[in-house]
């Protein structure tokens, strides 16, 4: 088990929130409490950074499509960049990989 | 030993001679003060009970005067009423059958209005013939040991009352857990059907697993006739668990039932379902979904055979066991998760079953078992192909105990709910069989 960690910072796109560690039913909440706390302007980019992601499970998908919905509603767009191979897996398998997004992680930013 | 060895006492020892005088001076001390100022109660009274003689201490304790009492009242007159009953009834007859008495519980009537608890010896004095005399009484201040006593019985009534609260509340929470068993089991029959109905031609076996006894699945399945001699098949699984769970399979399980009567079309079933979850959950920012494989299947072919139609939601592959041998998947590309976008992208495929061949649909617990600590380390689609092509040509009964068998062969791998259902065409030659549903959980 690995601790949740979310750290968000500011880009020129938009926010970028960094989630790292387990995304499970009992950690998916926090990620989704993080989210709708964030101001979101229309046009803007939110960029949810999954590379540190140890596991996802259907909780936490759920959570990024809260996020999706979140990013929608306030005429913001979503990416989602450097999802590790097993939670590619399941996106491919439920068909979500034609709905998000998707890009590379990105250089190691500061 | 040490006086009478002659030697003299080292300095600072010799307190003997003021302890004696300490002894003496308590010897001195006469008895009539020793009875008036005793630590307990005297009195003595003679054989009608009046009163002869009486010390300070219990004066005192009654807040009587001497002249008062000495020959003017009688021993029961000192004691309360219930008191008096006592000694009419039990104390003086005793004592004059038995000659004394000791250690009896009586309670004194004091000046002031107060009680003062007693417990009261007496002996008789007897002349040389033997005739008694008069009575001797000791009374001893009974106040604390009639608190502590008191306290004692009003600590039990505490315990006994605290017990029988925790004895209701024992038997409330039992009751209330029977009855909330009771509505588990009611729900959990309206997510998943009790047996699966007899269909000619088409026979059938399910294999339902709750990860947790008292938790509602998040699995569901169902059979059912629509019109034409048609029957609608559907298994898949909701997103969460536990209530939350159990209401989106309900509304999915129902929603399904419905459609299908309305258009049996498999991805219409599953196109309307899409629209309703997105409605009711996701639109409103409470995004909820399932994964969904909905069929029909027309048995009857002029050889027996079976034709499947299916249309999927993201869910894992069906797969195909055929009566020649082999398994393989029969995929269904392009499905979305149902209930994630307004309108959302529907994978079909169709197959015929020959007699003697199986499709078997799985929920992910089988897929997702863990074989290893490692949280990749998966059973996963290959390793399931593998196993049902070793088990080909199979029937769903037969499909079904190899595949229940294998779950149980994961032990704690398996730590999802997991559904399991097949449909098949008879052999030839043999009878359409349908097992009924196995659900160790329930």
């Amino acid at each position: 088990m690995n601790a949740l960690t979310i750290s968000h910072r500011d880009t020129a796109t938009g926010p970028a929130v960094r989630v790292a560690g387990d995304l499970d039913y009992d950690r998916a909440p926090e990620l989704r409490r993080r989210i709708e706390e964030l101001p979101l302007a229309a046009g803007q980019c939110l960029t949810l950074e999954l590379s540190g992601l140890d596991f996802c499970d259907s909780s936490g998908i759920t959570a990024l499509l809260a996020a999706r919905q979140h990013a929608l509603a306030a005429g913001a767009d979503v990416v989602l960049t450097g999802v590790p191979s097993n939670l590619m897996r399941v996106l491919t398998l439920v068909g979500l990989d034609r709905v998000f997004t998707l890009r590379p992680a990105a250089e190691a930013a500061s | 030993m040490c006086r009478t060895s002659g030697v003299p006492e080292p300095a600072g020892t010799g307190g003997e001679p003021s302890t004696d005088a300490a002894f003496t001076a308590l010897l001195e001390d006469s008895a009539e003060d020793l009875y008036e100022s005793a630590p307990c109660g005297y009195l003595s009274t003679m054989m009608d009970g009046t009163i002869a003689k009486i010390n300070s201490t219990l004066l005192d304790w009654l807040g009587l005067d001497r002249a008062e009492v000495v020959g003017r009242k009688r021993f029961p007159d000192l004691l309360t009423v219930g008191g008096k009953l006592y000694h009419e009834t039990h104390f003086a007859p005793l004592l004059r059958m038995q000659g004394e008495l000791r250690g009896i519980a009586l309670e004194m009537r004091r000046a002031g209005g107060g009680r003062l608890p007693v417990l009261v010896s007496a002996v008789l004095k007897r002349g040389s013939e033997g005739e008694p005399l008069l009575t001797r009484i000791t009374v001893f201040d009974a106040s604390d040991r009639r608190a502590y006593e008191e306290e004692l019985l009003r600590r039990r009534k505490e315990a006994e009352r605290a017990r029988a609260e925790a004895d209701e509340a024992r038997r409330q929470a039992e009751a209330d857990r029977a009855r909330l068993a009771d509505a588990l089991a009611v729900l959990q029959k309206s997510l998943v059907p009790d047996s699966l109905p007899v269909v000619p031609g088409l026979e059938s076996a399910v294999h339902y697993h709750t990860a947790a006894p008292d938790q509602l699945g998040g699995d569901f399945y169902d059979l059912f006739p629509v019109a034409g001699d048609r029957w609608a098949f559907f298994l898949g699984d909701v997103c969460g668990k536990g209530p939350e769970a159990a209401s989106l399979t309900s509304l999915t399980r129902y929603t399904l039932r419905a459609a299908a009567h309305h258009d049996p079309e498999p991805a219409s079933a599953l196109a309307t379902l899409n629209a309703v979850l997105h409605e009711r959950y996701t639109a409103g920012g409470d995004p909820r979904y399932c994964t969904c494989i909905f069929g029909i299947a027309e048995p009857g072919g002029p050889d027996g055979s079976v034709t499947v139609r299916i249309a999927s939601g993201g869910h894992p592959s069906a797969l195909v066991l055929r009566a020649g041998g082999g398994a393989e998947f029969l995929p269904t590309p392009g499905g979305l998760l149902v209930g994630v976008l307004p309108r959302a992208p529907i994978g079909s495929a169709e197959t015929v079953l020959a007699p003697g061949d199986t499709m078997v649909l799985y929920t992910d617990g089988l897929t997702e078992a863990r074989l290893g600590p490692g949280r990749d380390d998966l059973y996963g689609e290959d390793a399931l192909r593998a196993f049902a092509a070793e088990q080909a040509p199979a029937s769903p009964r037969e499909l079904i105990s190899a595949l229940t068998e294998l779950l149980r062969s994961f032990g704690d791998g398996l730590d999802d709910d997991t559904a399991l259902l097949a449909l098949g065409a008879p052999a030839a030659g043999g009878p359409a069989r349908t097992s009924p549903v196995t659900k160790p959980a329930s």
